[in-house]
């Protein structure tokens, strides 16, 4: 199997006239966290879109789990997991009845379905509600369960979409030695953050703007590269200092 | 296309629906509500006219045309007002529909062998219902007339006149004339669009309004896929508001069908796919419950109910309006039901409507499967 979980090259994704990513190409490598990182409107959702599977680029090439990102959505879609802080899920329905809907659509075999309904109420602490409407639920406790939702298949590549907006700090710290645990197991993350103590926890990064690539490597280095006269800098100093190069 | 995700699809429609106090009203109640209102207020059969008399004459001849107006069952005298003016005021109240004036020496005159005039007056605000009256009026006063010539001739021991022609009128289909029996039918074509078109024109617009149209997007589901998991649960509620609506009209309204019922079955399922594939086309092009609702209306109630031949007959709309007519699902619909409940068809004569149901139906389905293609199902 390819080592890398997700390759693009010059990918290009045009709305009417506006460009929304621009030629961007970088590659992800099997069981790392990849930090994906950029202001609003910069092209992070349109490329994360993309390589879910959800649109199709306009030009380029790229390669998900070696799925075609033009021909194979379907098969990208049936592979990975995607979780969004933008998508909900079913608030009527109670956890229970959400984790029923996923598991038909991602052809979890029916004879293991009680066992991965139980490891998801386990592993995401929701089995006192589970069939309580998720509605009720808190949104730290629905973010969970949407993460659980997402890796009822148990897909080799996760993508997170701002997974811990809105989230308080004790359980974006649960999350994420929850993430660290599965990359443990070989599961590759892709993550799209606005927190840049939680890209810290990224093996490496790429930094978007206007739908360019502006910078990509380890989040130190990254720094380093930046603000090379600044030892004391952070990766929000990095960051600030690199949207603003791009404007004019 | 795979069975397992459109029954998953389909699971998560139903827990949408039990838990919508709206649509599950929408669903029972509403179809309850219209064969109650549509079976026990729109009578189309005009009888029991309320008629008022004004008897100027007084005479056991003139007493005798009352009673024979009394008797049948097109006129009920409600009234003998002693002056024309107080008729006039019945009129004006809409307490009577027609007022006649039996002039004074009428039986006279009659005796005498002269013209005999009888006022009649129509109320004719709605034409339809006074076109009618008249008709009425015309058979009683000829009854009257041929009933007082043969004991006239009787009385002068002749052997009573022939008459040439006799139209030997024989009703087909419908017997007794009763409205009823074909407004039934259109009662099951209203309901199968209301629950089915204006139910599943809100679901996908819900998805989209609840941000989770990006979730299914997300999924590995396909149009085909997407479109049958959500149209199953309307189909299967549609199908039982027409069994209800069928067993109703039998019970309730004595509208009993005594055609194959596998064929009426057959009939309903074609037309509800065709409601159904209608409303959810509606919903994902225009992603608002509210926009949806407001189009579900305009597009499949309305035209069910004005174009269908149900209310209006066809024949006498101008032609364009006829064209549309041809597009309304209704008006085959409707064209099977009359067959099956009130000429007792078979398959052989109705065919055609159910070739151009299907016909529609695969069209909106199609329609459909692109429309969530587009939006990367």
């Amino acid at each position: 199997m390819n080592s890398e979980a997700v390759a693009v090259r010059d990918l290009v994704k045009r709305f009417g006239t506006f460009t929304a990513v621009d030629h961007i190409t970088f590659s992800v490598r099997s069981g790392e966290i990849f930090g994906f990182l950029g202001p609003n409107g910069a092209g992070k959702s349109t490329t994360i879109r993309m390589l879910c599977g959800i649109i199709i680029p306009t030009s380029g090439s790229g390669h998900v789990l070696g799925f075609d990102l033009f021909t194979e959505s379907e098969r990208i879609k049936q592979s990975i997991g995607y979780m969004s802080q933008k998508f909900s899920l079913y608030l009527d329905l109670t956890p229970k009845e959400n984790i029923r809907f996923y598991l038909g659509i991602y052809r979890v075999p029916p004879d293991s379905w009680d066992a991965r309904m139980e490891w998801v109420f386990k592993a995401t602490r929701l089995e006192s509600v589970r069939d309580r409407p998720t509605g009720e639920l808190p949104p730290g406790w629905r973010q969970r369960l949407a993460l659980g939702c997402a890796l009822l298949h148990r897909p080799r590549l996760l993508f997170l979409d701002e997974p811990t907006s809105g989230v308080d700090p004790l359980t974006r710290r649960h999350f994420w030695a929850f993430i660290r645990e599965l990359t443990r197991e070989g599961v590759t993350v892709f993550v799209t953050t606005h927190y840049m103590d939680e890209a810290q926890h990224c093996d490496r990064i790429v930094m978007i703007n206007a739908g360019q690539i502006v910078a990509m490597g380890q989040p130190a280095e990254i720094v380093r590269k930046t603000l090379p006269d600044r030892p004391r800098a952070d990766l929000g100093d990095a960051f600030v200092a690199l949207m603003r190069k791009g404007r004019p | 296309m795979s069975l397992r995700k459109i029954k998953a699809i389909a699971r998560k429609e139903y827990y949408h629906l039990i838990r919508d106090f709206r649509s599950l009203y929408l669903a029972f109640f509403i179809p309850l509500l219209l064969i109650l209102l549509f079976g026990y207020a729109l009578s189309l059969d005009v009888d029991r006219i309320p008629t008022a008399v004004v008897d100027q004459d007084r005479t056991p001849d003139s007493r005798d045309f009352i009673e024979r107006l009394h008797a049948s069952v097109y006129f009920n005298v409600v009234s003998c007002p002693p002056s024309t003016a107080e008729l006039i005021r019945l009129l004006d109240a809409n307490k009577a529909v027609v007022g006649i004036v039996i002039p004074p020496g009428w039986t006279a005159k009659l005796k005498a062998e002269k013209d005999s005039p009888l006022q009649v007056i129509i109320d004719g605000s709605d034409p339809n219902y006074a076109g009618n009256t008249r008709a009425y009026i015309t058979s009683v006063v000829a009854q009257w007339n041929r009933k007082r010539l043969v004991t006239f001739l009787n009385r002068h021991g002749r052997r009573p006149i022939r008459v040439p022609v006799q139209a030997q009128i024989r009703v087909w289909f419908n017997e007794e004339l009763e409205s009823r029996n074909f407004i039934v039918p259109g009662i099951i074509a209203i309901i199968i669009m209301i629950v089915g078109a204006l139910l599943t024109s809100l679901v996908i617009a819900r998805e989209y309004e609840n941000g989770t149209m990006e979730t299914i997007r997300s999924l590995p589901i396909q149009g085909m896929e997407f479109f049958f998991g959500k149209a199953i649960c309307y189909f299967f509620i549609t199908l039982v508001d027409v069994l209800v609506a069928i067993l109703m009209g039998q019970v309730l309204f004595g509208v009993v069908m005594r055609s194959s019922f596998w064929l009426m079955i057959l009939a309903s399922v074609i037309y509800i796919w065709v409601a159904l594939s209608l409303g959810l086309l509606i919903s994902v092009k225009t992603r608002s419950q509210l926009v949806a609702n407001q189009l579900a209306i305009l597009l499949t109630y309305l035209p069910s109910l004005l174009l269908s031949d149900f209310v209006f007959p066809q024949q006498n709309m101008p032609q364009v309006l006829k064209l549309i007519t041809r597009m309304v699902p209704a008006t085959y619909y409707i064209d099977i039901l009359n067959g099956l409940y009130l000429r007792h068809l078979a398959f052989p004569q109705l065919w055609s409507s159910f070739a151009i149901l299907s016909v529609m139906g695969v069209i909106l389905s199609g329609l459909n499967i692109r429309a969530l293609k587009k939006e990367g199902l």
